[in-house]
């Protein structure tokens, strides 16, 4: 009886022992979160080059709480401009081009923009190896003055094939939103 | 070689059983119960493998074959609507055997846990055996649970599911597989365990008030795992199982071996699955195939009477499609996946193809035990469990990154316990234990994503006590817990420049159980439970924070959160007013204090990707309670009747607004129907079975992104008989689920906001014991 109990009070004095032996967790690796998307750049270049307007949302903590940083400007009514969509993550240094990664993987990623603005017409500028929209490149042309919102939305993996896809209705293309964007647009002289 | 000494033994024993055998003069009798109406069972077949020869029980559950030979006895006793026995003696001399046959072959009420174990069940506990287990093979844990009353199971798919208990699961139920609380990523509603039920001798649930013996957050259920009892025959037996179905067209191999050579008991099992897309009553669901591989390895010896060692080894290991159309973005994706009618990316072909959204799982767990007895009454036991539960979880990346995993958690966990256990003459049977066990969940660094869960240590030390005692008509069973918990956290902080912050936190948490049990007459008997159980809240309430892509959600923790505390009553009845009759309620209500759930914020926050809600882990004061009712109908002849009802209802008592993620009231019944034997065809067998879902209404509108499905009623077909075939026993079975190919949604599966439930499922499986 004795020895059994030494025994089994040695098991536990051993478990003791492991038990005080780590104390903190190491320190963790802090992620190179180079997929993150922290800023987008939207650039219209009237045609006759004469105007250059810039649109950006910039949120360098991601999900975080601190509110993005939103720049817009305001388009010329009766104008046509050539707009260029860039994004970047602002975290990695050197700065990280992500429209690269986008142009690479055109056939998985499309550009949507929805507007309400009155007027405002828009159509896409480039293609993928499929002959389909990629719409990092596209034209824009105002009419009258108006205001309301423009949405700029990517989508990873749509199906490009399905109907109105190509002409930029997201409805039935399912994917996964990488980026969403809304941006008050007014076209005024 | 042998020596001299093993020689001379050697041939001792050679001469005495030849002596024996020539004898043949030996007599086996018994006396066959049914282990539920502690009746003699009359008509029971037993028969000898070795003489190839049976009788029948007479009226008195009488049997007897004489002229038998020294020597090894294989005998096999059935009963019409009983799993079989199988009982292995050494003859050397007359024997009278009392053997206990179970009669109600799917559930069963009250059963001590297992051999050993001692405890007198006081708690209400539901029990599926293995024979029920095996003719849902394909099915996971929780589906397979299911069938048990007051059972439901949350999850994202049709096996990607966790059982929920009375409304609680996850952190706040423990799952107990071979005595050790199943240590894995249990906060995620779309994580299921780990466990094969295969590989399990029997599952049970206890809806008790406190789970005193087991470390762990539960606030009162206990899933119990039990591996088989360890074979006593020294001769290799096994069995083997094969099951195909329909619906995914899965296939599962199952086989064990088992023996007891030289005083070492041993046991292989092994399972294979396999399925691929699986089918609602229209479309296939893309990408919901499922792998999965399961090895348990189980080791027992005793020596010298008193030291007893065990040693158990189970490996899991699964690779689970998750629904393609399920992977979303933000808020506006969910919205344009709500008004599909069918999922987005769904195909007009099956495929066995598992791609992203995909997780991929290994659990292990290895436990060595050594138990000594210091006579018949008094013992300790030690145990040392370690588990290893790596869970990798793909996503849809750019750029080639879908290669590494979204979410790579791996956590490694070591228990430690010793417990006495003695047995006083007066009747007072006494449990105490000591438990440590460390946790250690560490973060892969390859996901190049910040990490939902932070790193951490989480150690906790425990002690318990439990008594209980049976005196004339009444039962008494009260025991307390106390356990002290440390954590240490590593996170990495959501604001930027990126940091790593430090916590520290101590929690001492009580538990305590108390259960009454008194038997007014033969016929009626009732149980009362009480029990106070407090739970830390766990890591993922603290500390988790971001976006949660499934639920679209911004999830934030709070590490200011306190302790729940949870004081359950449940009290429940059983009344059997003859042998044909057995009746059972049960009812509960549970408060449960500083309830930690997710709240909705008024806050919608604005991300690159859209804006998401905000929910942050708060505290409420919430109100649990339920009401349970089983009849079974069992008249004299071959036809059955079982029906079960249960009703649950949550609230948040502060707000006064219902809690979510709780299950819908449901009624089931099944009408089984044993037909006479045909030829070799024994114990053939129909089942008609009914499962009517009510609608979950006890939930406000704004309390989800789209109302909960309606009501749904599903019908199972089942048809099985055994045969005998030379030393073998086979055993066949045809089962239908969801017989009218019914579309449907279940609201605690994930996957209804994107797709229905699963359409008509055929399963035909063969099965083979030796």
């Amino acid at each position: 009886m004795k020895t059994t109990f030494k025994l089994f009070a040695a098991m536990f004095a051993f478990t003791a022992l492991v038990a005080c032996s780590e104390d903190e967790p190491e320190t963790p690796v802090i992620p190179n979160e180079e997929e993150l998307i922290t800023t987008l750049k939207w650039q219209l270049v009237s045609q006759d080059e004469q105007d250059t307007l810039n649109f950006l949302f910039r949120d360098l903590d991601g999900d975080g709480g601190n509110a993005p940083l939103v720049e817009t400007s305001d388009l010329k009514p009766n104008t046509s401009y050539n707009a260029r969509v860039s994004l970047q993550n602002e975290l990695e240094n050197p700065v990280e081009d992500i429209t690269l990664e986008v142009a690479a993987e055109a056939e998985d990623h499309q550009f949507f923009y929805e507007s309400s603005v009155s007027g405002l017409s828009l159509s896409y500028a480039d293609s993928d190896l499929n002959g389909k929209p990629v719409g990092i490149l596209s034209t824009i042309t105002t009419t009258d003055e108006s205001s309301g919102n423009l949405t700029i939305t990517l989508l990873h993996l749509p199906n490009k094939f399905a109907n109105g896809v190509e002409a930029g209705d997201r409805t039935a293309a399912g994917g996964e939103t990488d980026i969403s964007v809304s941006f008050t647009v007014n076209v005024k002289p | 070689m042998l020596n001299l000494k093993q020689l001379f033994f050697f041939l001792v024993f050679f001469a005495a059983s030849s002596l024996f055998a020539q004898d043949c003069q030996l007599k086996v009798s018994g006396i066959i119960y049914d282990i539920k109406s502690q009746l003699a069972i009359a008509d029971a077949n037993v028969y000898s493998h070795e003489r190839r020869q049976g009788t029948i029980s007479n009226s008195e559950g009488f049997f007897e074959i004489n002229n038998l030979c020294a020597g090894e006895l294989h005998l096999l006793i059935s009963h019409i609507g009983c799993s079989p026995r199988s009982v292995f003696i050494h003859l050397t001399a007359d024997t009278n055997l009392v053997i206990w046959l179970d009669h109600s072959n799917e559930v069963l009420n009250e059963v001590a846990v297992s051999v050993g174990r001692q405890s007198q069940a006081l708690e209400p506990q539901k029990t599926l055996k293995a024979e029920s287990i095996r003719e849902n093979a394909a099915s996971d844990l929780a589906t397979v649970l299911k069938d048990l009353n007051g059972v439901a199971s949350i999850g994202n798919g049709a096996k990607i599911s966790k059982p929920m208990v009375q409304g609680l699961f996850g952190n706040r139920l423990s799952l107990v597989n071979n005595g050790v609380v199943h240590s894995g990523q249990q906060w995620g509603n779309d994580h299921a365990p780990e466990i094969d039920p295969l590989m399990a001798g029997s599952l049970s649930v206890l809806k008790g008030s406190a789970a005193i013996e087991y470390m762990g957050s539960s606030l009162g259920s206990v899933i119990l795992v039990e591996p088989r009892t360890m074979p006593t025959d020294p001769h290799v037996h096994g069995a083997a199982q094969y099951l195909f179905e329909s619906n995914g067209r899965g296939q599962v191999v199952n086989a064990q071996i088992e023996q007891k050579a030289a005083g070492l008991s041993w046991r292989f099992a092994g399972s294979l699955k396999k399925n691929g897309d699986q089918k609602t009553a229209t479309y296939y669901l893309r990408n919901t195939g499922r792998e999965e591989a399961n090895a348990v390895l189980q080791l027992e010896k005793r020596y010298a009477k008193k030291w007893q060692s065990k040693l158990y080894y189970s490996l899991n290991s699964s690779k689970l499609g998750l629904l393609r159309g399920s992977q979303i973005g933000n808020l506006s994706d969910l919205q344009l996946a709500l008004e599909q009618a069918e999922p987005f990316f769904t195909e007009d072909d099956f495929s066995y193809r598992i791609a992203s959204p995909r997780q991929e799982v290994q659990h292990h767990l290895l436990k060595v035990s050594q138990l000594y007895s210091l006579d018949k009454n008094r013992g300790f036991e030690f145990n040392y469990a370690w588990q290893l539960n790596s869970r990798q979880e793909f996503d849809l990346r750019r750029a080639d990154r879908g290669d590494f995993p979204a979410l790579s958690l791996s956590e490694n966990s070591h228990f430690w316990e010793l417990k006495y256990h003695s047995q006083s003459a007066k009747g007072w049977h006494w449990q105490s234990g000591l438990q440590y066990n460390l946790r250690d969940n560490y973060n892969v660094p390859e996901t190049g994503i910040l990490p939902l869960v932070p790193d951490y240590i989480n150690r906790e030390w425990g002690t318990y006590f439990r008594a209980n005692k049976q005196w004339q008509s009444w039962a008494i069973d009260f025991g307390a817990r106390a356990d002290y918990i440390l954590q240490n956290v590593a996170a990495i902080s959501i604001t930027v420049p990126r940091e790593v912050l430090r916590y520290r936190n101590e929690f001492l948490n009580p538990k305590a159980s108390f259960a009454l049990s008194y038997q007014f007459s033969k016929n009626l008997k009732t149980n009362l439970n009480l029990g106070y159980s407090q739970r830390n809240p766990a890591i993922n309430e603290l500390y988790s924070n971001g976006l949660h892509q499934g639920v679209s959600g911004i999830e934030e923790g709070d590490p200011n959160l306190r302790e729940e505390h949870s004081f359950k009553s449940s009290i429940d009845l059983s009344y059997q007013p003859n042998e044909h009759w057995n009746f059972e309620a049960l009812a509960f209500i549970q408060p449960i204090t500083n309830f930690i759930y997710l709240q909705p914020q008024d806050e919608l926050r604005l991300t690159i990707r859209g804006a998401f809600p905000v929910f942050k882990y708060e505290q409420r004061n919430a109100l649990l309670r339920g009401l349970e009712l089983q009849a079974n109908f069992d008249p004299t002849g071959p036809l059955r009747v079982d029906a079960n009802f249960s009703y649950l209802r949550g609230d948040n008592r502060e707000e006064e607004i219902p809690l979510v993620f709780m299950p819908a009231n449901r009624i089931f019944a099944a009408l089984n129907y044993q037909l006479p034997s045909w030829g070799a065809w024994e114990k053939l067998e129909l089942q008609v079975s009914n499962r009517f879902v009510f609608e979950q209404k006890h939930l406000l509108a704004s309390q989800d992104f789209v109302a909960p499905p309606p009501s749904y009623n599903l019908v199972g077909l089942k048809a099985s008989a055994e045969r005998q075939i030379a030393n073998n026993r086979w055993h066949f079975f045809v089962k239908a689920d969801n017989l009218f190919n019914v579309a449907y949604r279940e609201y605690l599966n994930r996957q209804r906001y994107f797709a229905e439930d699963l359409g008509i499922n055929i399963s035909i499986g063969l099965g083979l014991k030796f």
